[in-house]
């Protein structure tokens, strides 16, 4: 089991961010390195790849205001 | 058609409308080296809207090709490759800019097969963003596709979703013609400019696929009023059928999809069947859309009509820049609301 954790280096600054879509359904079987969100922090739009292939459980549902480092998500065993 | 990569299980992907366009894009262009992107901050930008994100890595600069602020430059450019054979997309992120863009549009892209005997084809597909809603002004939130749609010659889409919007991408691409493919700003999927708005994402297939031109479609069924509407006004209309369903008034929700070539049979089977009719459009009222889906009730069967129609449009205004006054001239759930339950008064 993998925690999905808003990597540090998806955007340069410190301000917050807010999770616009998960890709995938809680519970779907998702790929290592596959888009499953896209987060929006000012005027871009980032995109956040599984970290790991299993079945993908979501614990902040679209309009979550994140952090870099929040963990948002879990890949658990499919 | 292969999969480009293996898919995640089969699981189904809600996918942004930005997305899922780019998703066909990206298709098209590695089947046909003729295909090439054109237009403002595509390149290294990605898009504005996010259309073209990663494409000039893949394609390269040749395909993906960044222009000046020069509309009247560069839809030249495109339609004269059109016309030589190659296959470009021009992306205009903001409609309003269309204006210097006309005579390349209007005289030449949308005419030369015609006045040429067909000798020429112009298979140019133009990616348009419109539409307001979040404080741009008058230059910078208009819809023009009453204007675009009045001069024969030019296919207009206006998906509402996701899944329509790759499906139509699709045709575009793959028509010879000149094809406008439409999207509303608030529903790009951007948080940027504003909330998501929920329905305007859906589940897209991985596989290619594509949707007829001229073929509407019903969101939502219902009996006693027919919500017409495209783009925003779509979702506009799907959250006025709720509160219409809690007052005990079944409204259908139409998406007209395509404007030109209109679904006139779609419209006329929707409000035979429930004789009430609401027509959203975030465009200006005057001449355009709505009028155009009146008329069309007016010449095939005007008795299909109970009550006098509705329509719910910019009311022939200049975008007002000021919030409170903004939200006043353009449409929304509750206007629609409002004009349904005229109809069902009068």
């Amino acid at each position: 089991m993998i925690d999905i954790t808003v990597p540090q280096d998806l955007w340069d600054t410190e301000d917050e961010g807010v999770i616009f879509v998960w890709i995938y359904a809680d519970g779907a079987l998702v790929e290592q390195g596959k888009l499953i969100a896209e987060l929006t922090v000012e005027k871009a739009q980032l995109e956040l790849t599984a970290p790991a292939s299993g079945r993908l459980k979501i614990l902040a549902p679209a309009e979550t205001i994140v952090r870099k480092g929040t963990v948002i998500g879990r890949i658990e065993p499919p | 058609m292969a999969q480009e990569a293996p898919s995640s299980g089969g699981s189904s992907r809600t996918l942004t409308m930005a997305r899922a366009g780019r998703e066909a894009v990206i298709a098209e262009m590695r089947k046909d080296p003729n295909i090439f992107v054109i237009g403002e901050d595509i390149a290294k930008l990605g898009g504005v809207f996010g259309t073209t994100v990663g494409m000039a890595d893949e394609f390269g600069a040749q395909r993906v090709v960044d222009t000046p602020i020069s509309e009247t430059g560069f839809i030249g450019i495109a339609t004269g490759a059109a016309m030589a054979g190659m296959r470009p997309i021009v992306e205009i992120a903001f409609v309003d800019f269309i204006g210097v863009c006309f005579n390349a549009i209007f005289n030449f892209a949308a005419k030369t097969h015609y006045m040429s005997g067909g000798q020429f084809k112009v298979p140019m597909t133009m990616m348009i963003g419109y539409g307001g809603g979040y404080n741009d002004a008058a230059q910078h939130s208009q819809c023009l596709i009453g204007t675009l749609a009045h001069v024969p010659g030019i296919r207009i889409v206006t998906p509402a979703d996701a899944h329509d919007a790759k499906g139509l991408m699709h045709t575009c691409l793959r028509d010879d013609n000149l094809t406008i493919w439409m999207v509303h700003k608030a529903i790009w999927g951007l948080g940027w400019l504003g909330t998501a708005i929920k329905t305007a994402m859906a589940t897209v297939p991985e596989e290619e696929y594509t949707i007829p031109f001229g073929k509407a479609r019903i969101w939502r069924e219902g009996t006693d009023v027919t919500l017409v509407g495209y783009g925003i006004t779509v979702h506009h209309s799907l959250q006025a059928a709720e509160k219409l369903a809690a007052e005990g008034i079944s409204a259908e929700v139409l998406d007209l999809r395509t404007i030109v070539p209109m679904d006139r049979d779609a419209i006329m089977k929707s409000v035979t069947k429930t004789g009430r009719v609401v027509v959203a459009d975030e465009d200006y009222m005057n001449c355009g859309v709505t009028a155009e889906v009146l008329a069309t009730i007016a010449e095939r069967n005007p008795k299909a009509l109970k009550a006098p129609a509705v329509r719910v449009a910019n009311p022939d205004v200049p975008v007002p820049f000021s919030r409170p006054m903004e939200n006043f001239a353009l449409p929304d759930a509750d206007k629609i609301v409002a004009a349904a339950i005229a109809t069902l008064k009068s």
